[in-house]
C-alpha cells in the first residue's frame, strides 16, 4: 500500500521541479562568459587567454601536475574530472562548459547545466602544433577572446622559434622519459606534446618506437640506450626513488655513464600551448646547462 | 612404497617447460649479445661497439638473468604456499590468490605507501604479511561455521577479494596520478634491474622450504582424520597455524617484490598432483619446481612476444588470465568433499512467521532515507536543507540517482536472495556468479577498443557480455543439473578473469582509466531521469512478480532430494532461476557497475530481521537493498564533497564492515 504513494511522491516532486527549472538565470562577469571545464588542458588554455574559469576539476591535482599557470583561489573545485559535481556546477550559473572527448560520456548530463563544447586537442591525424593552435582559437572564439587567442598563438610561436635559433644545430637527439617506477618509464614519441616541441625546436626525438593514442609508451629502462641525451621529466614517483643509486641497469645506460642525462621540472605532458612553451623553455635551459658542463670538461 | 612412475610423472610436465625455457632464454641472450644495434635495440644505432657491448652485457646481467631467477623463485614460492594451504585446509582449490592472501598483502602495501610510508622502512614484506594475514583470518572466520568446507572457504575468499578490490578502487579513484608507478607492480611485473630482489627472496624461500620440510611429516598425517593425527601426539591446531603462517609469509614476500602473480599458487600443486605427485612430500618437492618453471615459461613468452602486443601485459596478470580457464577445466575434475547443503546448518527455516511490523518499519526507514537523500545535502556553504528554490537541483540531479540506486538495490537484492536460497549458501551473491564480472569484462574491452564511447554502446556491450557469461555458466553446468557448488565455482572462475584485465588496464596508465574506474566502482552518476525511473519501475515490477517463484525458493533450500520429493523438477527450476538472476544482475550492473555487495548483504540483513520464508524474504531483501543503495549513494555525494564517491563503493565498504562484524555468527 505504501509503495504507490512513494512513486506518486516522486512524480509530484518531478512535476514541481520542471516548473522551477526555467527560472535559472546567468549573468556575465567581465567581458567573457562564465565557463567551467573538467579538462586540465583546457584550464591551461583558458588561463593563457586571461579567462579565469569559474570552476575546474581536481584543482589540488592540477596544482601538482600542471602547476602553471596557477589558478586563483576564486576558482571552485567541482570534484573528479570524470564525475564533476553537477549540483555544485549547476549552482554556479555557468554559460559554458568545456570538455575534451575523453569525457564524452558526461556530455549529455552536463549539457543540462549549460551548453557543452567538446574540444579535441589530441587528434593523431593532424599536426600537433596545429591542434593546439586550433584548440586555442576555438576557446578564444567561445569566450569572446579571439583577438587574445591570436596574440597568444603568435607570442608562443615566436617564443619557440626564438629558442630554436639559439639552440646549437649539432645538439644530439633527445629521448624524453618520465619515470613510472624504478624499472619502467613512459617514453614520449610521435603524437606527444614533448615530441612536437622537440621537432619545432629543430631537434631530433630519439624515440621512434610505437606509441599509443596519447603519444607515449611504457617501456623498461633497458630500452633507453640512446646515443644522445636522455631527458628525465619530473616528478619522480615514490616507487622510483633511489632509481639512480642502486639501479645497476640504469647505471649501465650509455647516456648515464657519459653524463648525458638532463633532468627537467614537471611539465604537464598532455598540455596545451603554455605547457608546450614551458617545456621548450625548460628544455632550452637544461640543454644550455649541459652545454656549459660539457665545454667545461672538454677544456680541462 | 613409492612407485617409480609416481616420481617420474610430474617430470613429464616439468621437463618440456624447462626445455622451452632454456631455448627461449638462449635465443634471448643471443639476440641481445652479438649484434645489439640491429636486433633488439632500435635506438642504439651509432653506439660504439664497446658501449654497445657494455650495455648488452648489463642487460643480460642485471635484467634478463635476474628476471629468470625471480620468475623461478616467485613461482616456487607460490607453488609452495599453495601446497601448504591446500594441505592444511584440505581444500584442493586453496591458493594465495583464491583465499585473498595475495590481494590482502597488496592492499596492505598500497595503504602503507600512501598513508604511512614510514612503515615500509621496517621491510615491506612485514606490511604485506600483516595485510595477507588479516585477509586470511577474515576468509577463515567467514567460512568457519561451515567447517571450512572447500567451497565455503573459496567463496569467502572471493568475497574478500571483491571487498579488497573495492577498497583499492577508492584509493585509485582519488589518487590516480600518485598510483601510476604502483600499478605496474600491482599487476605482477617481473621486470628486474639488479639482483637485489633475487637475493632478498632466495634466503626467505630457503628457510620456508626447510620449515615446510620439517612439518611435512606431521602435516601429511592431517590427511588421516584429525583424531588419528592427534593420537599420534600432534597438536593439530599448532600445526595448522604454522602451515598457514608459513604460506602467508612466503606469499607476502613474493607479493612485496613483484605484486600479484595470479594462479601459479593454485595451478602448480593441483597439476603436479594430477600428474602423480600424490604424497605431501612429493608435492612439496614438485609444486615449487613446476610453479617456478610455469611462471618462467609464461614470462619468457611474454618477453619474447611483448613487442608485438599493443600494450604492456605484466606477467602476473597474464598468469591470472590463463588461470581462469584452467580453473574452469579443473572444477569438474575435483573431488569436493562433502559440504552438501543440509537443513540443520541452513538458516532458512520454514517455521518462523513473517513480521508485518518489521515491514512497516523498513518502509518507514526507506521513506526517511529517500527524503534525506532528496532534500539534505552539503554545498559550498556547508550543510543545507533544501528549500523550494532548489526543486530544479532535486529533480535534475538527486531524483534520478535516488531512483536508480533504489532500483539497482532492489534488483541486486532479489538476485542475491534468489541465488542464496537456490544454492542454499549464505555466501552466494550475484557477484559470485560471475555475471557482473562478465559484464564488466565486456565493458572494459569495449572502452579499450573503441575510440568513441557512448552510453548506448556501453549498454549494448554490457548486456551482450552478460548473456555470453550466462551462456558459459549454463553450458558448463548443464550436465550437473546446476548443482550449487559447481555453479558457484564456475562463477568464481569467471570472476577471476576480471581482476587481471583490470590490472592490465591500470598498469598501462591509459587516460581513459578515470572513466573505467568510476564506472567499475558502481556509480549512479550517468543515470538520467528516464533511465532512473525505468530502473525503479522495473525493480518494482520484479518485486511484484516474486510470488511466482516463492514456492520454488521455499523448497530449494531443503536440498535436492526433499525438493524432488515434493514434486519440484529441480533442474528445470534451477535453470529458470539462474536466467532470472542473470537478468537481474546484468540490469543492476549496467546501472551501478559490478561492485556493490547489495546482493550479498540485503538478503542477509533481511534474514537477520526475521524474514525467512521465501516471499517475505524476497520482499524484505528488496526493501533493505533499496535502503542500502539509497543511503550509500547519498553518503557518497556528501562524504568528500565536492568529490563524489560512487554508491557501489560506499555500499561495499558498508557491506564489508557489516561482514566483519556480523557474519562470524553464521
Amino acid at each position: 500500500m505504501v509503495r504507490p504513494f512513494v512513486i506518486l511522491f516522486f512524480l509530484a516532486l518531478m512535476s514541481l521541479s520542471v516548473e522551477a527549472a526555467t527560472s535559472g538565470t546567468s549573468q556575465q562577469v567581465g567581458d567573457y562568459p562564465r565557463v567551467a571545464t573538467v579538462d586540465w588542458t583546457l584550464v591551461e588554455t583558458l588561463m593563457s587567454l586571461g579567462v579565469v574559469p569559474v570552476a575546474a576539476a581536481q584543482i589540488k591535482d592540477y596544482q601538482a601536475w600542471v602547476a602553471e599557470p596557477a589558478l586563483p583561489e576564486s576558482v571552485v573545485d567541482i570534484g573528479l574530472r570524470g564525475q564533476p559535481n553537477r549540483e555544485l556546477a549547476a549552482s554556479l550559473n555557468l554559460d559554458l562548459i568545456l570538455i575534451s572527448p575523453l569525457f564524452s560520456a558526461i556530455e549529455p548530463t552536463l549539457s543540462q547545466i549549460a551548453p557543452v563544447q567538446t574540444l579535441t586537442t589530441y587528434n593523431p591525424e593532424n599536426d600537433f602544433w596545429q591542434n593546439l593552435v586550433d584548440t586555442t582559437r576555438q576557446v578564444g572564439k567561445l569566450t569572446n577572446r579571439s583577438a587574445e587567442a591570436e596574440a597568444v598563438i603568435e607570442r608562443h610561436r615566436l617564443r619557440i622559434s626564438h629558442l630554436k635559433e639559439n639552440i646549437a644545430v649539432d645538439t644530439p637527439s633527445l629521448l624524453v622519459v618520465q619515470f613510472i617506477d624504478d624499472r619502467h618509464v613512459r617514453a614520449y614519441g610521435k603524437g606527444s606534446l614533448y615530441d612536437m616541441v622537440i621537432n619545432r625546436l629543430g631537434l631530433q626525438n630519439a624515440w621512434k618506437g610505437q606509441t599509443n593514442m596519447w603519444g607515449y609508451t611504457t617501456v623498461g629502462i633497458e630500452k633507453l640506450t640512446t646515443q644522445g641525451y636522455l631527458v628525465v621529466v619530473d616528478p619522480i614517483p615514490m616507487s622510483a626513488e633511489g632509481v639512480f643509486e642502486d639501479n645497476k641497469l640504469w647505471q649501465a645506460l650509455p647516456a648515464v655513464r657519459s653524463d648525458r642525462v638532463l633532468s627537467m621540472p614537471a611539465v604537464w605532458s598532455f598540455g596545451a600551448l603554455p605547457s608546450a612553451v614551458r617545456f621548450a623553455e625548460e628544455l632550452y635551459q637544461a640543454l644550455s646547462e649541459q652545454r656549459a658542463i660539457e665545454s667545461d670538461s672538454s677544456t680541462l | 612404497m613409492i612407485q617409480l612412475n609416481r616420481w617420474v610423472s610430474p617430470a613429464y610436465v616439468c621437463l618440456p617447460l624447462a626445455i622451452i625455457s632454456i631455448v627461449i632464454t638462449f635465443n634471448l641472450i643471443q639476440s641481445t649479445l652479438p649484434d645489439l644495434s640491429y636486433r633488439s635495440f632500435n635506438f642504439s644505432v651509432g653506439l660504439s661497439t664497446s658501449e654497445a657491448t657494455t650495455m648488452s652485457k648489463a642487460v643480460i646481467q642485471f635484467s634478463v638473468l635476474p628476471r629468470i631467477a625471480i620468475a623461478l623463485l616467485v613461482g616456487a614460492a607460490l607453488g609452495l604456499a599453495g601446497v601448504l594451504m591446500q594441505q592444511v585446509l584440505r581444500n584442493p582449490i586453496a591458493s594465495p590468490t583464491t583465499l585473498g592472501v595475495a590481494s590482502g598483502a597488496q592492499l596492505g602495501l598500497l595503504l602503507a605507501t600512501l598513508f604511512a610510508p614510514g612503515l615500509l622502512a621496517f621491510g615491506s614484506e612485514w606490511v604485506a604479511l600483516a595485510g595477507g594475514a588479516i585477509s586470511l583470518l577474515l576468509v577463515l572466520s567467514l567460512s568457519w561455521h561451515r567447517g571450512l568446507a572447500p567451497v565455503a572457504v573459496v567463496l569467502a575468499g572471493l568475497v574478500v577479494n571483491l571487498y579488497i578490490g573495492a577498497l583499492s578502487t577508492v584509493l585509485i579513484l582519488f589518487h590516480q596520478e600518485d598510483f601510476r608507478g604502483l600499478m605496474i607492480w600491482a599487476a605482477g611485473s617481473l621486470a628486474q634491474n639488479s639482483w637485489s630482489d633475487t637475493l632478498h627472496l632466495l634466503p626467505r624461500l630457503v628457510i620456508a622450504v626447510i620449515l615446510a620440510g620439517l612439518i611435512a611429516r606431521p602435516l601429511s598425517l592431517l590427511e588421516l582424520d584429525e583424531s588419528g593425527a592427534r593420537s599420534l601426539g600432534i597438536s593439530v591446531r599448532k600445526l595448522r597455524l604454522v602451515g598457514l603462517g608459513l604460506s602467508v609469509f612466503i606469499t607476502a614476500s613474493a607479493v612485496s617484490l613483484v605484486g600479484i602473480v595470479g594462479f601459479v599458487g593454485l595451478a602448480a600443486p593441483v597439476i603436479v598432483k594430477l600428474m602423480g605427485a600424490r604424497s605431501l612430500a612429493q608435492r612439496l618437492l614438485w609444486a615449487p619446481v613446476f610453479g617456478g618453471l610455469l611462471l618462467l615459461t609464461t614470462d619468457l613468452f611474454l618477453l619474447q612476444y611483448s613487442a608485438q602486443l599493443p600494450s604492456m601485459v605484466p606477467t602476473g596478470a597474464m598468469t591470472g588470465l590463463l588461470g581462469a580457464p584452467l580453473l574452469l577445466w579443473l572444477i569438474p575434475r575435483l573431488a569436493l568433499k562433502g559440504s552438501a547443503p543440509n537443513t540443520s546448518t541452513m538458516p532458512f527455516q520454514l517455521t518462523s512467521k513473517p513480521n508485518p511490523r518489521m515491514f512497516a518499519w523498513l518502509l518507514a526507514l526507506l521513506l526517511i532515507s529517500s527524503i534525506v537523500a532528496l532534500f539534505v545535502t552539503r554545498s559550498a556553504a556547508g550543510w543545507v536543507l533544501t528549500d523550494t528554490g532548489q526543486w530544479e537541483a532535486i529533480a535534475n540531479w538527486r531524483l534520478p540517482r535516488v531512483l536508480a540506486a533504489a532500483g539497482a538495490g532492489i534488483l541486486l537484492a532479489l538476485a542475491g536472495a534468489t541465488i542464496q536460497r537456490m544454492t542454499a549458501n549464505p555466501m552466494a551473491s550475484p557477484e559470485v556468479l560471475g555475471i557482473s564480472s562478465g559484464t564488466a569484462v565486456g565493458l572494459i574491452l569495449t572502452i579499450y577498443f573503441s575510440s568513441n564511447i557512448t552510453v548506448p554502446l556501453l549498454i549494448v556491450s554490457g548486456a551482450t557480455s552478460a548473456f555470453i557469461t550466462l551462456g558459459v555458466l549454463i553450458f558448463l553446468n548443464r550436465r550437473t543439473g546446476f548443482q550449487s557448488e559447481r555453479l558457484l565455482l564456475t562463477g568464481i572462475a569467471i570472476a577471476a578473469l576480471f581482476e587481471p584485465l583490470r590490472s592490465i588496464f591500470l598498469a598501462n596508465g591509459d587516460p581513459r582509466i578515470q572513466q573505467v574506474v568510476a564506472w567499475m566502482s558502481g556509480s549512479t552518476y550517468y543515470v538520467d531521469f528516464s533511465s532512473g525511473l525505468s530502473a525503479f519501475l522495473l525493480a518494482v515490477v520484479m518485486v511484484s512478480l516474486t510470488p511466482l517463484v516463492a514456492r520454488w525458493l521455499d523448497l530449494l533450500p531443503l536440498g535436492r532430494n526433499v525438493a524432488l520429493g515434493l514434486g519440484l523438477s529441480v533442474d528445470k527450476v534451477r535453470l529458470v532461476l539462474l536466467v532470472l538472476v542473470a537478468i537481474l544482475t546484468a540490469l543492476a550492473t549496467l546501472i551501478v557497475g559490478p561492485l556493490s555487495f547489495a546482493g550479498l548483504l540485503a538478503p542477509h540483513a533481511a534474514r537477520m530481521l526475521g524474514f525467512s520464508k521465501a516471499l517475505p524474504h524476497l520482499v524484505g531483501s528488496a526493501i533493505v537493498g533499496a535502503l542500502l543503495m539509497i543511503s550509500a549513494d547519498w553518503l557518497g555525494r556528501q562524504v568528500l564533497f565536492p568529490q563524489e564517491i560512487p554508491a557501489g563503493l560506499i555500499a561495499s565498504l558498508l557491506g564489508g564492515s557489516y561482514f566483519i562484524w556480523g557474519l562470524r555468527r553464521y
